[in-house]
């Protein structure tokens, strides 16, 4: 079973049955390389809401799958209205030295423009996950320590530190839970540049699919500015086999 | 009579199999309210607008129809068909057939291999992207090779660019010492086959770059003002001239290109056209109604980066006429650029923008700011100005400057607009 390195979040969430002792690399590697299918399709709901409750729903409809030592993604928007038809498409690469390559297609243009993939912390569409959240980071990325095991609600976790090597990289540091026989993060804090409390991300559901473990609902709530985004997957189905040919230029524009 | 009756029961089953589902429907309405800031506070513009998108997909066929209600006070609506088509997918193949849009080409802003869909000049360059370009009856044919396509266009009419009302604070007449008469005798052109346009494209997407190659026949989009003198038997002076636009015909071929390095998108765009016909000057009288058909290179290189949450972009556009000859009007070179810094605030609902272009020829801009909040998802509220900007205080302004001759134009606007 091949994996597919997806863009959300929630992969980093799985994980495989492991041998006891490990280090915090090898945790984060085991997450890392999780089985996750050869592809997927899934219909994913935004919810953003804001420090007084109001909401702004996102919703997208993706494919993902994997090819050889490249990922590709394609998204495209549904709502809201003003963004209707726009279509995203991505391909990463498992050369860690190569960026990612993207583009979007706007219809209001009719043309599908590359731009640049530079910006990995923005945040995606407003919400509050940065498009490096929503990647699939390399574990040799970060210096990795576990700084404990914890249970949270009967369900034993090592909590791994991860610290990044790039002292320009938008967070000081991360520490997930991650769940001892699932290899699921339960959730994971996120600490500025100025090693403040930034942001908490939250498992609310997942669901299994043979051997692959598919997160179908997250939160993440920014804790600084009292805002939050709720990711739900809807509608996942795992390796029917989507074409090549999904993942092109024509598709951007035709639509799914 | 026999293919008659099989393409008529083909067709019938391609509608029947498109009525058969659901339509899905989209578009905005919008007021548009815009001041000029000279001593005359004339409404640039005031106008209410719906646009209706009607779309269906089903399978291997599609139909879309985009129309658009332009209200102006104490006038008739305004109706614009902006596309009405349907398509047909095939596995390796898409035919698309109606009036359409058709954008080629890596450009923003400028048109130099973007030329298939005539442009709506109506309010200058003002009017949003997706209503500057007009739809044009065409078919078009893509073959797809993986991640490389062949496209075909063929327009059997030919459509020209629309030009502002004489009347219209964008319109741009020359200025002669003489009185002027307009002929539009030969302004059509005759809807024939020997008179249709044709464009083909190869165009591949790949991690490294992705390229377009083009070629093209086609009717010049601008008529070019054959102006001849009146004249009076017995009198070497003219009395008067006679302007008469004309249509010709344009031969071009070109490419595009764009690719990332180290985080910026570098863009270029560029095309060759022969049988341009340019004004000149004529020796005996000094008078600009010679014309000279010259072969011209129009092109562009241009950037797109991110400095931290801002996105930043320029272009530099260059018109070059081979060959040239002094007494051309325009100059041999003309050069522009374009710039562009865009920053969204509170997770994307509030966006400043600005974007300019620049001519440097002449010294003179176009500077357009803009501050943009969405009320609530699909409610956005935008204000902005148009700032035409020139150098020159000659009077009045060359109709070379090409935004400095709107030097008076200056403006404020505001849009409220739903998507639904």
């Amino acid at each position: 079973m091949t994996k597919i390195k997806t863009t959300m979040v929630f992969l980093l969430f799985a994980g495989l049955l492991f041998a006891q002792e490990m280090t915090g690399l090898d945790i984060m590697l085991k997450v890392y390389n999780r089985p996750t299918g050869d592809d997927m399709t899934a219909n994913l709901t935004m919810t953003l809401e804001n420090s007084r409750g109001d909401q702004r729903i996102r919703e997208i409809k993706q494919f993902l799958k994997e090819m050889g030592d490249m990922d590709k993604k394609i998204m495209f928007f549904i709502s809201p209205a003003d963004v209707r038809n726009t279509s995203f498409m991505n391909w990463s690469y498992a050369d860690e030295n190569k960026n990612d390559d993207q583009w979007i297609y706007l219809p209001a243009l009719k043309k599908v423009k590359r731009i640049s993939s530079d910006s990995k912390s923005d945040y995606f569409m407003g919400s509050d996950f940065t498009y490096d959240d929503l990647g699939d980071r390399h574990p040799s990325q970060d210096t990795h320590t576990v700084l404990k095991e914890e249970s949270i609600d009967g369900v034993d976790c090592y909590v791994v530190e991860s610290i990044p090597k790039d002292e320009e990289y938008m967070y000081s540091r991360t520490v997930t839970w991650v769940v001892k026989d699932k290899w699921i993060g339960l959730k994971k804090e996120f600490y500025d540049e100025d090693e403040d409390f930034l942001k908490r991300l939250t498992l609310k559901e997942y669901k299994e699919f043979g051997d692959v473990i598919i997160i179908t609902n997250v939160a993440m709530k920014n804790e600084q500015k009292n805002h939050q985004t709720e990711m739900k997957l809807s509608d996942v189905k795992i390796n029917t086999g989507i074409a090549d040919r999904q993942f092109t230029e024509r598709m951007m524009k035709r639509g799914f | 009579m026999r293919k008659i009756t099989k393409l008529i029961m083909a067709g019938s089953l391609v509608v029947a199999s498109v009525m058969a589902q659901p339509l899905d429907f989209s578009g905005y309405a919008r007021t548009y309210l815009g001041v000029l800031t000279n001593d005359s506070l004339d409404y640039a513009i005031n106008q209410n607008t719906f646009n209706l998108n009607i779309e269906k997909k089903m399978g291997n066929v599609g139909f879309l129809a985009n129309a658009t209600m332009y209200q102006y006070p104490n006038s008739d609506l305004n109706f614009d068909l902006s596309e009405l088509y349907m398509d047909i997918f095939f596995d390796n193949m898409d035919l698309r057939l109606g009036r359409q849009m058709i954008i080629w080409g890596k450009a923003d802003g400028v048109f130099i291999t973007d030329i298939i869909s005539p442009k709506d000049l109506g309010e200058f360059l003002l009017r949003d992207f997706d209503e500057i370009r007009t739809g044009v009856t065409s078919l078009k044919a893509d073959y797809y090779l993986g991640n490389n396509t062949l496209e075909f266009v063929w327009i059997p009419t030919f459509t020209s660019t629309l030009m502002p009302d004489e009347s219209s604070i964008w319109s741009r007449t020359p200025s002669f010492d003489l009185p002027v008469t307009i002929d539009y005798s030969q302004k059509e052109v005759r809807g024939k086959l020997e008179n249709s346009e044709a464009f083909l494209k190869f165009s591949g997407m790949s991690s490294l770059i992705d390229y377009e190659l083009m070629a093209g026949t086609m009717w010049d989009d601008d008529p070019t003002m054959h102006i001849s003198p009146v004249m009076e038997e017995g009198n070497p002076q003219p009395l008067g001239l006679t302007l008469t636009p004309k249509h010709h015909r344009l031969n071009l071929f070109g490419g595009s290109f764009s690719t990332e390095i180290k985080g910026f998108v570098v863009r270029g765009e560029g095309a060759y056209y022969t049988g341009k016909q340019f004004s000149a000057l004529n020796p005996m009288n000094n008078m600009a109604i010679d014309l000279l058909e010259k072969d011209y290179l129009h092109y562009l290189l241009g950037t797109d980066f991110n400095i931290g949450e801002t996105r930043l972009s320029t272009q530099f556009i260059q018109r070059a006429i081979l060959d040239y000859d002094d007494t051309i009007v325009q100059d041999e070179m003309d050069n522009m650029m374009t710039f562009l810094v865009n920053r969204t605030f509170l997770r994307e609902t509030l966006t400043l923008q600005l974007f300019s272009y620049v001519g440097l020829n002449f010294e003179d801009a176009l500077i357009r700011p803009t501050i943009a909040y969405d009320i609530a998802d699909g409610f956005e509220i935008l204000a902005g100005a148009n700032i035409f900007y020139r150098n020159d205080d000659t009077d009045p302004p060359s109709i070379q400057e090409m935004f400095g001759y709107y030097d008076e134009n200056d403006m404020v606007y505001l849009k409220l607009k739903y998507s639904f």
